[in-house]
């Protein structure tokens, strides 16, 4: 459905130097620097997978989107998307995909959400009664009947967000690229546009490429992530084994009914925790089982839970280390 | 392109009910189209001291400044674009991405906005035309041959307009924006067009000038055949060119437009 | 007092650094200024010369010339230091921002009217005393010291009082939605001011001395300047600026007051 063969984008961009004297001087001489966006990144994406997009603030993710939704042309490289080079932006390609962008709207600010799917309906080229029945089920799925015919700026962001995904569903998108549509929304929200994408995914077996700050949003909606750190390719695979790869730990927490004192965990793992009512462990996996059986013996323990190391870690661990190899290479 | 003309009847329902949303907006825009009325007063004032007489040899008398003036006002709500504003906000919001990912030229969508927004005009015209009518009928054409021809020139007026409105909107693509290059339009538009001052009374260089640039078959062609300053046949001759003007603009545009996107694919909105 | 000083000189800073990074504004923005400056003075070429031979009563052409300096030079200050500052207040309104300014340790007004400068419009300035130049050149004559002095007085009260109208047309804002035409809307009305007042009758007259005060921006400073202004004029026009300058800062006052209660 997607393959990408060593795609680059390179910006030049003007050097702005602060200060009022460089600024004055820069009317008259400008220093340009070439800035890699997206250095050299390979992958292939099947028909109704998602994919999850992880990497820190500006390392190329969004940038990636937008040379796959045909908004900005490749330096090198090449795009495919169901057989079409994006840049082109043929109609017959424009019609298969849709990018939302969770934060620039398509939604017409002073009308309702209704008139911008019936505008959608009519660029698109919807048969009305195919548009009509697409709608219907998008807003009950997404239950939002009673805001699509207020105007949009009275809404709040969690059901603009709602009508926004909506709108860009108008003409049964295959191809679906979601760059942070859950910004700034209340984790509740959150939950109500996973489950969303999700089901849309299953159904019409769209192909989903998600961009995303929270890492629960691509923990819970993509099998597969592909990191892109500093505009090159760092890890493509499973989520779990991406934990395993970059936390082969687990994490023990007990919960206690006395405070032990720090000496009689340290002989146990790496204390991440004690507050007295609860200690958290960080443990290697195949010490796991040998380091419950003597907590057990050894200390007050009135509950256990293992589990993995928090996504967020995981994920700023694995971009400091990247940094510092890079700072080696270098 | 049967797509697209199948799509043009949403365009235009949406587009009417923006207007009207934006009703207040327009109506402050309006105000600021109260120039003429100023000029008005102005030459008329002056033509009651002294006979004003144009370069063709033909006089302005008082109420021909006044339905100069009238149909001015009437031109100017009709033929009017806002493109390039509307370009260079959504080039400074991002929000043209969303724009160029439809299936759809955006210059079409911009125009059927334009198009929806004239029915709220006429609530502004509609006065005024009877205004005039009550006042100046005398100053006004009686073949109808050139009303006939006074269509085909108000649209392509508005085809002028429209489309140099895109073509300056584009260079925003290629700046920071082109808000200043829109005024330094604007302010030749002011005096070229015949909008402030009939181009008849242009001492001959001025007029030598007006008459190479595209802004006076904008307002002041419009205007010239409303009130019966042409024949028939300069007419017909001002509108082919005015035709001519309109065509070049768009063949300007559509190319702007193209190099442009492919600008925007580059560096990124 | 010393603080203000340091903001502004701050702000002024700021506004410098962003018009070097324009620098094509430079160029546009003095093309824009001699174009502007030439549709203020196209109008005077073509009544006072050509076939038609017409006048504006009791103007010669040199001294409507006068006139149409100060207009260029106004409007290079309505332009360049209140229209910017002024916008940002439209802009702040309607993006919900203003709150972050409200926020600040400093008078709101003060802070919003100082917050943008476009620098480049210093061409327009220029524009507008080379039109002086030329006029009293033809003339053969020079303004006198006491006309001069007048003049200077007259130049602050006119930017007091467009200042003050531009305050009283962004309090608006705080009532009506969208604005953002008021700016443009309000810069055609004072295009009429580049006429000296004396070709305006009837209702026009009335509304541009009592509503608009047009010829206490151009007309009396260009008399000042000529040396034909009647002394109490000059009292009238501190007696209007201060009475503007006090009604816009109420105005303003009762809206932030408004605008406070309402939770934006």
């Amino acid at each position: 459905m997607i393959s990408v063969r060593g795609l680059k984008k390179h910006y030049r961009v003007h050097k702005r130097p602060p200060g009022l004297k460089a600024a004055l001087k820069s009317l008259f001489k400008r220093e340009y620097t070439t800035v890699p966006a997206v250095d050299g990144i390979d992958f292939e994406i099947k028909p109704g997978e998602r994919v999850g997009f992880l990497g820190p603030n500006g390392a190329g993710k969004t940038t990636t989107l937008q040379v796959l939704a045909g908004l900005l042309y490749p330096s090198d490289g090449e795009v495919r998307v169901d057989g079409h080079l994006p840049q082109k932006r043929e109609v017959a390609f424009l019609k298969k995909i849709m990018l939302v962008m969770g934060q620039k709207q398509q939604l017409l600010w002073d009308l309702p959400p209704s008139d911008t799917f019936e505008l959608n309906r009519a660029i698109y080229d919807v048969p009305r009664d195919e548009a009509k029945k697409r709608v219907d089920g998008l807003i009950e799925l997404l239950q939002i009947g009673d805001v699509v015919n207020k105007p949009t700026r009275q809404l709040s962001l969690g059901e603009r967000m709602k009508c926004e995904l909506a709108a860009a569903l108008v003409h049964g998108p295959k191809v679906l690229f979601l760059d942070e549509p859950t910004i700034g929304l209340d984790v509740s929200m959150q939950v109500v546009m996973r489950d969303f994408i999700r089901t849309y995914n299953e159904q019409f077996g769209a192909t989903l490429i998600l961009t995303s700050h929270y890492m629960d949003d691509v923990a819970a909606l993509c099998p597969r992530v592909i990191v892109i750190d500093k505009g090159q390719l760092s890890y493509d695979g499973g989520l779990d084994e991406l934990v395993q790869r970059v936390r082969p730990e687990k994490r023990v927490a007990f919960r206690l009914s006395a405070a032990v004192p720090l000496s009689a965990l340290e002989g146990l793992g790496k204390v991440v925790k004690n507050d007295g009512a609860e200690a958290v462990l960080q443990v290697p996996v195949e010490q796991v089982n040998a380091v419950v059986g003597k907590a057990l013996q050894s200390l007050p323990v009135k509950d256990l839970t293992v589990e993995n190391p928090p996504l967020e870690e995981v994920m700023s661990e694995l971009f400091s280390r990247s940094r510092a190899e890079k700072g080696k290479a270098a | 392109m049967t797509r697209t003309l199948r799509a043009l009847p949403t365009l235009l329902r949406i587009g009417l009910a923006e207007a009207v949303a934006y009703r207040a907006e327009m109506f402050v825009w309006v105000l600021s189209t109260t120039m003429p009325f100023v000029m008005w007063v102005m030459w008329s004032s002056v033509a009651e001291r002294t006979p004003v007489v144009g370069q063709s040899g033909k006089a302005y008398s008082a109420s021909a400044f006044s339905a100069y003036f009238f149909c001015a006002f009437i031109v100017r709500q009709i033929v009017s674009s806002w493109a390039s504003w509307e370009m260079n906000f959504e080039v400074r919001q991002g929000t043209l991405a969303m724009r160029l990912l439809r299936p759809i030229h955006p210059m079409i969508s911009y125009a059927m906005g334009h198009i929806a927004a004239l029915p709220l005009r006429f609530f502004v015209v509609t006065p005024v035309t009877v205004a005039l009518l009550l006042t100046c009928l005398d100053e006004l054409p009686k073949d109808p041959r050139i009303w006939a021809l006074w269509v085909p020139c108000m649209v392509g007026a508005w085809l002028v307009a429209f489309l140099s409105n895109i073509a300056v909107g584009t260079l925003c693509f290629f700046m920071e924006s082109s808000l200043k290059v829109m005024e330094v339009w604007l302010a030749c538009l002011m005096v070229f067009s015949g909008y402030l001052i009939p181009l008849d009374l242009f001492p001959p260089a001025l007029r030598a000038v007006a008459d190479v640039l595209p802004f006076h078959y904008q307002i002041g062609v419009p205007i010239e055949v409303m009130t019966g300053r042409h024949t028939f046949e300069q007419t017909a001759r001002l509108v082919a060119t005015q035709w001519a003007w309109a065509f070049a603009l768009l063949m300007l545009s559509l190319v702007a437009w193209r190099s442009g996107v492919k600008r925007f694919q580059a560096f990124g909105g | 007092m010393g603080r203000y000083l340091q903001l502004l000189k701050l702000q002024l800073r700021t506004s410098a650094l962003l018009a070097a990074q324009y620098r094509w504004d430079f160029l546009i923005d003095g093309l824009i200024s001699l174009v502007w400056a030439a549709t203020a003075i196209a109008p005077l070429l073509i009544v006072y010369s050509g076939r038609s031979q017409t006048m504006i009563p009791g103007w010669s052409m040199n001294e409507a010339l006068v006139v149409t300096g100060w207009f260029i030079l106004l409007q290079a200050i309505l332009e360049g230091a209140i229209n910017p500052g002024l916008q940002a207040v439209v802009d702040h309104i309607r993006k919900g921002t203003l709150d972050f300014v409200l926020l600040k340790p400093a008078d709101a007004q003060f802070l919003v009217s100082t917050s943008r400068f476009q620098l480049w419009r210093v061409v327009s300035v220029g524009t507008g005393i080379a039109v002086f130049f030329i006029a009293f050149g033809r003339m053969g004559r020079a303004p006198s010291p006491a006309g001069l002095a007048q003049a200077t007085v007259l130049l602050c009260t006119a930017t007091l009082v467009l200042y003050s109208m531009w305050i009283l047309i962004v309090s608006t804002a705080f009532y009506v939605v969208k604005v953002d035409n008021l700016t443009y809307m309000f810069s055609s009305i004072f295009d009429a001011a580049r006429w000296p007042s004396s070709v305006f009758r009837g209702v026009l007259k009335a509304v541009f001395t009592f509503v608009i005060p047009l010829a206490l921006m151009t007309t009396w400073p260009a008399e000042a300047l000529l040396g034909r202004l009647e002394p109490v004029t000059l009292v009238y026009a501190i007696a209007a600026s201060l009475g503007f300058a006090a009604a816009s800062r109420t105005v303003w006052l009762l809206s932030l007051r408004r605008y406070a209660s309402a939770g934006g």
